[in-house]
């Protein structure tokens, strides 16, 4: 009954949106935006004509024909695009949520590091994706043959998505795993427990709510990371590289570079219900009574 | 030998600074394995860091704490200790059996043993019918009967609780002094209880320490006597003289 009603209430947004934009669109054209004579409407809003906004049927419409030199329908190809943008960034997903609870583990440990180094962690984040994605790239290519393996660029690709993924984990993880209350810390200490004991059957189950949290802000930040990253690293294949493509062939297919855009954000959600169904499998059962 | 021997006990926090707190001052106090020691007073006179000194959770400045002939610190490390809040203190990830298990776990007792051992203090605790619930699916009440079972699950020679029915309504508080009595009686266990409630302490205990205040220190030590509880307890003469007793040597600490 839940799922019917949030699907309901998911597919009476999307249709709310896309009559927005329909709405908008067609008042654009009935007062003919070309000639300036509104001042937002074309101006601070994009123009309503097909090349800026083509019609929603159109954009659909798309996913189903198949472009010139092409075998497969447009939605297909865009599946295909997706399965290789999320395997990259599900590599650095991982990577990067295992190095983000390291580091949260650190901190939490050390209280000294947590003044030190969280200041770096935080600055991390200040640099635009942009800017260190074909550094990255470039270093993979000529230094990172360390490797038992052979480099390969969509390997920078994924190192860009663990540079964002990292983050939301360390801070939110090192928040869950300082939140056990005193009474229970001191029952563990009243049991003798160690360090180990007390980080296994305390600290960390304590943290899996902050972390849930956290892997849902990573697990979509990790898309988008593979994204930025395709189009810096010029892999083949990829969203990234899709909607590069398509925004170098707007004129002739804008429909396409809005199809493609859409995809993507079809992929994030994708994830991100991906990481709340687990959530629901693991937290679930703890009730009310669980924190955050 | 005494199952609690404090011996010229002080607890200074901060010393030195200009926080300094005298928190407790010549604190001498023996138990008897067996008793039912209850701890009274204002707030601020260091009942419950008393507790904590005799969990070894915190150090006394100057004196001794020993426990079953040892130094708490080794008591502590030798699990001679079940502990309860004044909340449950339940993990919400775990079910109401496993809760009780944990203690079980860090001593390394085997999978059919805590099994069976947790289904021994659910039936204790009158709630054997809710092993696999969450603690969150459970009333404040029965939270705190988790607690109780899991402090009991080792069989620890002494229980130590800090307020453990404090957030309870009343009909359900008189319900869990039963249900601790009762417990108390079957297992022998030595019970050192820390309480705001007058008639709480008079109807648990087997001695009730009344404490004063800035710095904390035993004011009176009064013998309760009252034998068996029954229902009828509640209501009896000597219960009502002995709560007086307690309020009237609570009215001097307090001057």
């Amino acid at each position: 009954m839940r799922i019917a009603r949030q699907t309901a209430t998911f597919v009476l947004f999307l249709a709310l949106l896309a009559g927005l934009y329909t709405g908008y669109k067609a008042f654009g054209q009935a007062i003919d935006d070309r000639q300036h004579g509104w001042a937002v409407v074309g101006s601070v809003l994009p123009r309503t004509d097909d090349l800026n906004m083509p019609p929603i049927s159109e954009i659909f419409g798309q996913f189903w024909e198949t472009p010139g030199g092409q075998d497969r329908i447009y939605i297909r190809i865009l599946l295909d695009e997706a399965v290789f943008t999320l395997r990259e960034a599900f590599a650095g997903f991982l990577v990067g949520s295992a190095i983000g609870m390291a580091i949260a583990l650190a901190l939490a440990q050390w209280r000294r590091l947590e003044q030190g180094l969280l200041p770096y962690v935080i600055a991390s984040q200040t640099i635009p994706l942009i800017a260190i994605a074909p550094i990255i790239v470039i270093w993979g290519r000529k230094n990172f043959d360390f490797f038992p393996w052979e480099w390969q660029d969509w390997m920078s690709v994924s190192v860009i998505a663990t540079y964002l993924t990292f983050f939301p984990v360390a801070v939110n993880g090192l928040r869950g795993l300082q939140s056990p209350r005193p009474e229970n810390r001191e029952l563990m200490e009243s049991y003798a427990a160690n360090w180990g004991q007390t980080l296994w059957r305390l600290r960390l189950p304590a943290s899996l709510p902050y972390l849930f949290a956290a892997l849902k802000i990573a697990a979509t930040a990790s898309i988008v990371g593979a994204i930025v990253g395709e189009i810096s690293a010029g892999v083949e294949g990829g969203l990234g590289r899709r909607i590069l493509r398509e925004a170098f062939n707007y004129t002739t297919g804008p429909d396409r570079l809005f199809a493609s855009v859409l995809g993507a954000a079809v992929l994030g959600i994708f994830v991100f219900l991906a990481v709340t169904g687990v959530e629901r499998l693991v937290v679930g059962r703890w009730g009310r009574g669980a924190a955050a | 030998m005494n199952a609690i021997h404090i011996r010229g006990a002080t607890k200074v926090f901060n010393p030195g600074k200009s926080s300094q707190v005298e928190a407790l001052a010549d604190i001498d106090l023996a138990v008897e394995p067996g008793e039912f020691i209850t701890l009274i007073g204002p707030s601020g006179c260091g009942k419950s860091t008393l507790l904590r000194l005799i969990s070894s959770l915190a150090l006394p400045t100057t004196g001794s704490v020993e426990v079953n002939g040892k130094p708490a610190e080794q008591a502590r490390l030798d699990r001679d200790y079940g502990m309860a809040f004044q909340t449950s203190g339940l993990f919400d990830w775990r079910t109401v059996a496993k809760n009780i298990e944990l203690p079980l776990e860090l001593m390394g007792w085997s999978k059919a043993d805590r099994r069976r051992r947790s289904s021994e203090m659910l039936e204790l605790v009158k709630l054997g019918d809710f092993a696999k619930h969450h603690p969150s699916e459970l009333s404040g009440g029965m939270q705190q009967r988790v607690a109780i079972a899991r402090a009991l699950a080792f069989s620890p020679s002494i229980l130590l609780m800090d307020e453990p029915f404090g957030a309870l309504d009343e009909m359900t508080r008189e319900h869990m002094q039963d249900e601790l009595l009762r417990i108390w009686r079957d297992t022998g266990t030595t019970l050192v209880f820390v309480t705001h409630s007058i008639p709480e302490a008079v109807y648990l205990s087997t001695r009730v320490v009344v404490m004063s205040p800035r710095p904390g220190r035993i004011a009176a030590v009064i013998d309760v006597g009252l034998g068996d509880r029954q229902a009828s307890t509640r209501d009896d003469p000597a219960f009502f003289s002995k709560v007086t007793e307690v309020r009237a040597a609570l009215r001097e600490v307090e001057g």
